[in-house]
């Protein structure tokens, strides 16, 4: 909603400057979302009388024009053509900036020197657009700023007003919430109609069929009238909101729409068939053009406006075409009603119609304008466009709209407020935007009567009256308190420490947290090769996506986490650890809530560490992102996981991926991510991705498994290294190793895997440091050298290892 | 014999005094103290003296041998103290060169914001709650006094996933589902993603929120004002101004929009709070005695306050981000200043 300065002052005579109204406007509930100021920095823009114009001598399209500044003679060079001699106009001297920053300076156009610049509308920010200079009307004093002389001096406020305040929508409206700020009356306007006509009885009838869709229906009829441009006055006040001039008529229409608040329509009374109104629902499947041309499909959802045949307009929506003021228009039927709100919302979400119109509709206009709102657009009418207005109006009400009353105490607004407030003060502030308000005879609670008038139809219970007192005592006035509110101990949900931890353990092994959309493209899983059976395809579907790629919400993480890596690499940032910690969204049942299940996908590509002087360059492999699950368990005090070879995932190298298991149930996923998606996703590089449940690793938490006492005594190491078959696995060798029970091995390292020469083929050296220490004794040479003897000799028999 | 021991212990003094390195020291401690050393041999000749003479002369080579013990003490330590600085002179690195590097790993912004502000709530007694993302109607508009139809619902585009499901469109919800699930006292902050059908450069589909709420007996809206400038005087620091201005939301009544005083600029008027000096971080107000009843608490028991604020925009304050879709480009080069 926009309002100007001058505007407002019609209806309210106040003292704030522009910046104080729109600081109370904003404090008051109206936030400004934007001001400005008409016409300012330009008073060196000022009324001038052409005294000749000649051809520029050098160029056909300029004129050289002596200009009269009323203390001075200048020349100026102007490209327009619509000047002559003894025009005024708005002269921009040197030195002058016009809005967009432009600077006007002395210049030579073609051999002609240039003192200025003469401007047009769209130059001085008036108008979007414009044909030739402003021509100035007669009569003004030279040399006077040019704004100030066309009393354009103003300022423009947008305000960015929420849904529940209708009665905003109009001059008025914030006229008066300025009256009660300022402690002034507002000044309705008191329209005289001069009625010369025959009685509007004889002339055309209005019949409302659903009076609880149109509670209220009033018309006029003015007849005679001449189609033409609307004066400077009301071209000027439309355009300084921001809505252009269309013809008297019309104009005169959005003019009161603006003023008042009240959306009216007029019809050219001879395009109706039978000269009558008829309210109703439309017929399902009713075809009705609209104004702007659009044919619409209507169904019995809909109000029209009909007249004896069918639809004319839709009902505080947008009027039809069938019966729109034209030039030829004579006689004109004006309208000014009521509409039920929920019904003219649902015509206009259906179709998709936003107007001035159905925006006030749908918020609630106000009943009891209706016939103020009638009598305005009537005398402005006859006042612009001739004619006669016809006796009487006819004023249809069959649902009659009472008043909301209310009861308030005083004692109950100072106990939500926080703040200590008396009935008075209440009568006062609720009286001063027309709320009617009595006092009780006992004055005990500070007991209240409100009648809440019809233009706020946002006011319904006390609360709501509470928040009126609220505001307009201002919230800075509010004592700042501290809630004296009792103790709880709080119990979130058990996996938020969870979360903490795990993303704190990821950060700190260098891993960078990041977030991406929770909907992606449905064919991101054909782009992760995911079976045509796997359920990961089953997903929750998005009805209304922005665009196709953010259609589905996501199953897996897998699919974004590899886009961020290409994203990157793209960006040529190649040595990545990244994680994603978010839910995917399992779907259930159709209008079941999906499982929301928490996963962590990591990635690891590129150098192990950053580029530098003091480190050889070391790429990550599998056995990066090993410890870092490892790191992981180990957090979660989960022992004795099982790690499966050949993830099965396909977007991960069978080979080089594996499960990781406990008890038989999945944790995840973990490997290098397959030439063949690495493709896809045009990465050109080795990828390592983690894929873990968190539903799952979190239920496996164990608690700490307890202090374990420290040894004061010497430890001994006994390296020893094996040939091996190839194909016997690491951890085959570690479940050997650890079934040979014997308290005093502290621990077991596999410190060198090595296969190449000196190594026979099929076979790999295995060379473990055992670290033996006892809580009791110094261990003896005899006593290490039995138990290391029992370690060669297990693996030699269980798997052939030979000592090297 | 006394002359003896005098001569030798200044032929010693002078020959410690010579020396220069630890070995040759040691060399004149042996010629000396040593064994066979002088000390010894004029100790072993002691015998002839006369009886009355020796305890004085044994009393002077103990005094000479002492105090060559000594001399040779305090040259060494000398001597090793010349040594440890010729060696440290000689040992330096350049200490100019960088580190071996690790790379940092790093927390999103939008993470650290919300730990940040989860933190200052716990403080001050508020439990953490949360809520699906993929939302039930009832929850996310019908329970919190946004009937359908209502041109509230206009305020927030929607996505729909059935005629009954939606992805929330706020935290909000959680209060609902929290406040089933419990009786007052509550006091609850609930951080979450929300999704709202709108993009463009200010705008993004999916981003973040932060929910809190109160109930309790006879909370009043002074209270709301207390907590929300606490809170905003530890996030943004002391001393930023604060104000509440009405304005709607259907959920609380009365309703307040707080805005802080431009951190940019100081609230002189810039770009970023639009020449205003202040900008708006957080929607708030009492709850509205229609959201009590859908979760069956008394309005007339229980009073209380809600607010909530956007994550992306306050972490774009705190960090003076200028583009909303960095957050969610997840290019390393600007997860790693976080």
């Amino acid at each position: 909603m926009i309002v100007t300065y001058n505007w407002l002052k019609e209806y309210v005579d106040f003292d704030f400057s522009p910046d104080e109204l729109s600081h109370r406007l904003t404090m008051a509930g109206l936030e400004v979302d934007a001001m400005e100021k008409l016409g300012a920095g330009l008073d060196s823009v000022i009324v001038a009388r052409l005294l000749s114009v000649e051809a520029h001598p050098e160029a056909e399209r300029l004129t050289l024009c002596q200009v009269d500044t009323g203390s001075d003679t200048i020349q100026v060079v102007c490209g327009a053509k619509n000047h002559k001699v003894g025009d005024l106009v708005a002269l921009a001297q040197v030195g002058s900036v016009l809005p967009g920053d432009f600077q006007i300076k002395k210049s030579k156009i073609r051999g002609q020197e240039s003192f200025g610049m003469l401007c047009s509308e769209k130059e001085l920010g008036l108008t979007a657009e414009a044909e030739g200079i402003m021509i100035l009307p007669p009569g003004l004093k030279l040399g006077i700023p040019a704004f100030e002389a066309l009393g354009l001096k103003d300022v423009r406020f947008e305000l960015g007003l929420t849904p529940n305040r209708p009665d905003c929508l109009s001059v008025v409206g914030v006229a008066r919430e300025i009256s009660a700020m300022a402690d002034r009356p507002l000044k309705l306007p008191a329209p005289k109609v001069v009625e010369t006509g025959a009685p509007i009885d004889i002339e055309t009838s209005v019949t409302i069929v659903e009076p609880d869709r149109c509670p209220r229906y009033a018309a006029r009829l003015v007849k005679g009238v001449k189609i033409g441009p609307s004066p400077e006055w009301m071209v000027r006040r439309l355009e300084s909101v921001g809505m252009r001039s269309i013809n008297n008529v019309v104009d005169v229409t959005n003019f009161v729409l603006l003023e008042l608040g009240h959306p009216l329509h007029a019809f050219d009374f001879n395009l109706l068939r039978d000269r009558r109104i008829v309210v109703k629902s439309a017929a399902d499947g009713d075809i009705f053009t609209t104004l702007d041309s659009q044919p619409r499909q209507l169904n019995s959802c809909d109000l029209t406006i009909c007249d004896g045949e069918g639809p004319v307009a839709l009902a505080g929506v947008m009027g039809g075409e069938n019966s729109e003021i034209k030039p030829e228009t004579r006689d004109v039927l004006l309208e000014s009603a009521y509409f039920t709100p929920n019904v003219i919302r649902r015509t206009s979400k259906r179709l998709g119609i936003h107007t001035e119109s159905s925006h006030r509709f749908e918020r609630g206009a106000d009943v009891d304008m209706v016939p103020l709102a009638l009598d305005r657009a009537a005398d402005l009418i006859q006042q612009l466009a001739g004619g006669t207005v016809a006796g009487g109006h006819i004023d249809v009400y069959p649902r009659h709209m009472a008043k909301l009353s209310l009861s308030l105490t005083a004692s109950r607004t100072s106990e939500v407020l926080g703040l200590n407030i008396d009935a008075l003060e209440i009568a006062k502030l609720l009286g001063s935007i027309g709320f009617e308000v009595e006092i009780a005879n006992e004055p005990q609670n500070g007991a209240l009567t409100v009648k809440v008038p019809l233009f706020r139809p946002d006011i319904e219970r006390e609360i709501d009256l509470i928040e009126e007192v609220a505001r307009l005592n201002g919230y800075d006035s509010i004592p700042v308190t501290m809630p004296a509110s009792r103790l709880i101990c709080h119990q979130g949900p058990s996996h938020q420490q969870q979360v903490r931890k795990l993303r704190d353990f990821m950060v700190g092994a260098g891993f960078s947290e990041i977030i991406n959309y929770s909907f992606v493209s449905d064919g991101c899983w054909d782009r992760i090769a995911l079976h045509a059976d796997d359920a990961r395809r089953k997903t929750v579907r998005v009805l209304n996506p922005l665009t196709e790629d953010q259609a589905v919400m996501r199953t897996s993480l897998v699919p974004s986490v590899l886009d961020t890596v290409a994203r990157n690499i793209a960006y040529r940032n190649n040595d990545l650890q990244i994680f994603e910690l978010r839910p995917v969204f399992l779907s259930v049942d159709y209008n079941e809530l999906p499982a929301e299940k928490l996963r962590l996908t990591a990635a690891l590509c590129g150098r192990r560490a950053p580029e530098g002087w003091a480190q050889e360059r070391f790429d990550v492999d599998f056995y990066d992102l090993k410890g870092v699950v490892e790191g992981i368990l180990a957090q979660f005090n989960i022992a004795g996981v099982q790690w499966e070879g050949d993830s099965t995932e396909p977007f991960l190298h069978p080979g080089k991926s594996c499960k990781v298991r406990f008890q038989g149930e999945s944790i995840g996923t973990l490997g290098e991510v397959h030439p063949k998606t690495l493709e896809v996703f045009e990465i050109d590089q080795p990828v390592y991705i983690m894929d873990l449940d968190l539903t799952v690793l979190f239920a496996l938490a164990g608690g700490h498994p307890g202090f374990r006492p420290l040894s004061r005594y010497p430890d001994v190491y006994r390296d020893s290294a094996f040939l091996i078959d190839d194909e016997v696995s690491a951890g085959h060798v570690f479940e050997i190793l650890k079934s040979i029970k014997n308290k005093n091995i502290e621990d077991v390292v596999l410190f060198d895997l090595y296969r190449g020469k000196g190594v026979p083929e099929g076979k790999k050296s295995f060379a473990i440091r055992v670290r033996y220490r006892s809580l009791e004794k110094t261990l003896t040479d005899e006593e290490i050298q039995s138990i290391h003897g029992k370690i060669v000799r297990t693996l030699e028999k269980n798997i052939g290892a030979e000592i090297r | 014999m006394k002359e003896r021991l005098q001569a030798m212990l200044e032929v010693a003094r002078g020959a410690v005094c010579e020396v220069e390195t630890e070995k040759s020291l040691l060399d004149i401690r042996i010629q000396y103290l040593g064994k066979k050393g002088e000390m010894t041999s004029i100790m072993k000749s002691m015998g002839a003296l006369q009886p009355e003479e020796r305890p004085i002369v044994g009393a002077l080579a103990n005094q000479v041998k002492e105090e060559l013990e000594q001399l040779i003490e305090t040259r060494l330590a000398d001597i090793r103290q010349v040594e440890i600085v010729r060696r440290l002179t000689k040992e330096t690195l350049d200490v100019t060169l960088p580190g071996r590097g690790r790379f940092a790993g790093s927390k999103h912004p939008i993470t650290l914001v919300t730990e940040e502000i989860v933190e200052i709530f716990s403080a001050l007694g508020f439990g953490v709650a949360e809520g699906p993302e993929v939302e039930k109607d009832f929850y996310n508009f019908e329970a919190l006094n946004i009937p359908k139809d209502h041109p509230a619902r206009d305020m927030q585009d929607t996505f729909y996933v059935s005629d009954d499901i939606v992805l929330r469109t706020h935290t909000s919800p959680v209060q609902i589902r929290t406040m089933l699930k419990q009786a007052p006292p509550v006091r609850v902050i609930a951080p979450g993603t929300v999704y709202r059908r709108d993009s463009d450069i200010t705008h993004s589909p999916m981003f973040h929120q932060i929910e809190g709420f109160l109930v309790d007996h006879k909370v009043t809206f002074g209270d709301l004002k207390g907590i929300l400038t606490t809170f905003i005087n530890r996030f943004f620091g002391k001393g930023v101004g604060v104000r509440f201005r009405p304005s709607f939301f259907p959920f609380t009544e009365p309703s307040a929009e707080v805005d802080i005083q431009c951190v940019i600029c100081g609230g002189k008027g810039c770009r970023v709070c639009k020449n205003s000096g202040w900008l708006e971080i957080l929607g708030s107000g009492m709850i509205d005695p229609e959201v009590f009843k859908s979760v069956n608490y008394d309005p007339e028991v229980y009073s209380g306050f809600a607010f909530g604020m956007g994550l992306e925009r306050v972490a774009m304050l705190k960090y003076g981000v200028n583009d909303l879709r960095l957050f969610f480009e997840n290019d390393i080069r600007f997860l790693r200043q976080f």
